[in-house]
């Protein structure tokens, strides 16, 4: 692979000796080591350098010990209590908790609710972008206010609509009873609450994603001969990858975590029909707080690990668009190109 | 390949982007499409190219209707603006893309592409920079990574939609000059939309003067520029300036307000005289001098008041030992008179 930089001088490319690109990063080295010295100088001594911006200092700590309380009370100390109240017992108890039978079969549930209501929100999710991100018509804002149906009205309400749809004495209740179909107060009417209820993550973000990048490459590709599902999966898949990977995070920890619309169409049958969260409810109700922790632990697992790839995925996108705004940047300066390889350590 | 455009219409909502256009272009020529922004010039290559469908007219190629035929069934080479190149790939993966997502009977090897894309890639003179991505290329290495990657699938008919619009000027000059050898080494018949008249009349063999969705003019850069069909025409190509006056058999009075002719004089073809010498001549007085660059600018004030520009070489401005504030004699050498498309000549 080619490393080494190349400075473009009127068209004319003449390619510039590694020297130069190490003598570069050496320089960059220098420059980000004096920030750092001059952060610590106005670290060390505030007063004196005493920028027009910076307050006095018992204005900073005050600040600063309020917003760390705040951060400890109402974020850190839950967290911390989850986890000590899981292992009260001993890690023997939280273990056994977690192998109990009616448990293994929630999270069995859970999985197999985020397991379909995810796929399908990605799919869902997709084909919206795309219609609303590189198409005009009819009824367009309607479409994207429907969207954001799920975020505006509350759980319990979306799960209500099923009741009232596919419940026994719903819309739908009397031919699906005459056909022996259940949908409410079993596994379907699980699926469908939660994809309903996580459905606008994916199509949220990526609508302005699609939006932004336009169609230029794809009709590129259809002009190079690429089909329809060649294209899709060459050029618009790869262009979307972040966005849609960072919906698909935020989704299945919603879908996971989900509590007040599978509350109204499970119904609560034990080994069943309960999710995670409600099997939570119903351990913590019957006052056996260790198990309750044990597996409430699990969903705080969860929600960590989410954060944790989230940021991940953040950067990595991040890095992503930077590429394309130095591409940007490059056109109208294309004097030196610095890669990669060489960028300072 | 030869392409027709028969009296293609397209309508965007209320706006007529092309009203019945026809446009023959034979095989092997090199063809622009000039007009200002609106005029339908990348509308008219988009359906050519099968990216936009017109709402009536045929397009042929080789005499075949292939109107109904999708982008991917045309097989043409297009060149995008802003280069539309592949970010997520480096420029090799984008050079070969077209020959990769053939089916499976008609793909080239592995060796092939290889072979292929290296090609290419000394064609355009970016050999060493096939690992890169195009964010690591300026504007006009992208462009020219653009038109290998249309010319790799080896198409017969090359679009270019305003191929050096995002370049700046100095790179701009190079690259269509570059293009128009490249042309006269692969004698693809090629058709480029430009806003630049100078683009246009340099490159092109021959030019498609364009306006509100209609065709003004075809012909030899020589043509448009020596003989302009259409006040549009021109005015768009060209400094030029304008007179109000009025016809008399081959005579043309200039400052005659309520007449409706317009007399167009281009800025090279007044000469500026001390003496009246006889011929056809109005007075002028000198406004402003611009002598940088080969040729001297000057502004003046012709006797009614209208502004007016003339050219001449620094030779002849030398000769003149020209003022400002002097009042000259003002001799159009060569004239064109319209009035409601009618072309009339007074010399």
């Amino acid at each position: 692979m080619e490393r080494a930089p190349y400075a473009e001088l009127g068209g004319k490319r003449t390619r510039v000796k590694r020297g130069l690109s190490a003598q570069a990063g050496r320089l960059c080295h220098k420059k980000s080591m004096a920030t750092a010295l001059a952060l610590k100088n106005l670290w060390a001594a505030p007063d004196k350098a005493a920028q027009a911006t910076t307050e006095r200092s018992w204005v900073r700590w005050s600040l600063i010990t309020v917003a760390v309380l705040f951060l400890g009370t109402f974020l850190f100390l839950p967290l911390a209590v989850v986890f000590v109240s899981a292992f009260a017992k001993g890690v023997s108890v939280y273990f056994a908790a977690l192998r109990e039978p009616d448990t293994l079969a929630a999270i069995r549930l859970t999985l197999l609710a985020a397991g379909v209501a995810v796929p399908m929100n990605m799919v869902f999710g997709i084909a919206a972008a795309w219609a609303i991100g590189r198409f005009e018509f009819f009824g367009k804002s309607f479409l994207i206010t429907l969207i954001d149906l799920p975020f505006s009205v509350s759980p319990v309400v979306s799960g209500l609509i099923y009741v009232l749809i596919f419940g026994l004495q719903g819309l739908l209740g009397p031919w699906l009873a005459a056909h022996d179909l259940k949908i409410i107060f079993a596994v379907p009417g699980i699926v469908l609450a939660t994809t309903f209820v996580t459905f606008p993550f994916v199509a949220r973000e990526l609508i302005p994603l699609v939006q932004a990048q336009g169609n230029e490459e794809e009709e590129a590709a259809l002009t190079l001969g690429a089909s329809g599902w060649q294209t899709f999966f060459r050029v618009t898949l790869p262009n979307i990858k972040w966005g849609l990977l960072y919906g698909v995070i935020l989704c299945n920890a919603r879908a996971m975590g989900e509590f007040g619309a599978v509350s109204v169409v499970s119904g609560h049958i034990r080994g069943l029909t309960n999710t995670v969260p409600l099997q939570i409810e119903i351990l913590y109700n019957e006052y056996q707080f260790a198990p309750a922790f044990a597996v409430a632990s699990l969903l705080a697992l969860l929600a960590l690990v989410t954060l944790v790839v989230k940021s991940a995925v953040e950067w990595k996108a991040h890095k992503h668009v930077e590429q394309m705004e130095a591409a940007v940047v490059s056109i109208a300066a294309p004097v030196m190109t610095p890669l990669p390889g060489v960028k300072a350590a | 390949m030869s392409i027709e455009a028969i009296n293609i219409s397209k309508q965007f909502g209320k706006f007529a982007a092309l009203d019945n256009v026809s446009l023959e272009i034979p095989s092997g020529e090199l063809v622009a499409l000039l007009g200002p922004s609106g005029s339908g010039k990348t509308t008219l290559l988009r359906v050519i190219a099968g990216l936009e469908f017109a709402d009536s007219g045929t397009v042929r190629f080789d005499g075949r209707d292939i109107s109904d035929r999708t982008a991917r069934e045309r097989r043409v080479g297009f060149v995008f603006q802003h280069y539309a190149l592949f970010r997520h790939m480096t420029v090799f993966e984008n050079i070969a893309f077209g020959l990769k997502v053939r089916p499976r009977d008609t793909r080239p090897s592995k060796k092939q592409i290889h072979d292929k894309v290296h090609e290419l890639l000394k064609l355009i003179q970016l050999e060493t920079l096939a690992q890169r991505y195009p964010s690591q290329l300026s504007g006009g290495q992208r462009q020219r990574v653009a038109l290998a990657r249309a010319l790799a699938v080896e198409p017969k008919v090359l679009l270019l939609d305003e191929p050096f619009g995002a370049l700046d000027a100095k790179v701009r000059l190079e690259l269509r000059r570059w293009l128009r050898q490249l042309h006269d080494e692969i004698h693809i018949t090629s058709v480029f939309v430009t806003h630049d008249q100078e683009e246009a009349l340099e490159v092109a063999d021959r030019v498609v003067v364009m306006n509100h969705g209609r065709i003004e003019q075809i012909g030899s850069p020589e043509q448009v520029y020596n003989h302009p069909a259409t006040p549009f025409v021109y005015n768009f190509l060209g400094n030029v300036n304008l007179f109000h006056g009025r016809l008399e058999g081959d005579k043309a009075y200039i400052n005659e307000w309520e007449t409706g002719h317009v007399v167009y004089v281009r800025p090279h073809l007044l000469e500026i005289d001390r003496q009246p010498n006889g011929g056809s001549h109005f007075r002028a007085r000198i406004k402003h001098i611009n002598a940088a660059g080969p040729l001297v600018k000057v502004e003046a004030t012709a006797e009614w008041g209208d502004p007016v520009h003339i050219e001449m070489s620094q030779e002849k401005f030398s000769d003149l030992q020209l003022l400002k504030d002097e009042s000259v004699f003002v001799v159009p050498k060569d004239v064109k008179v319209f009035q409601s498309g009618e072309v009339s000549r007074q010399t």
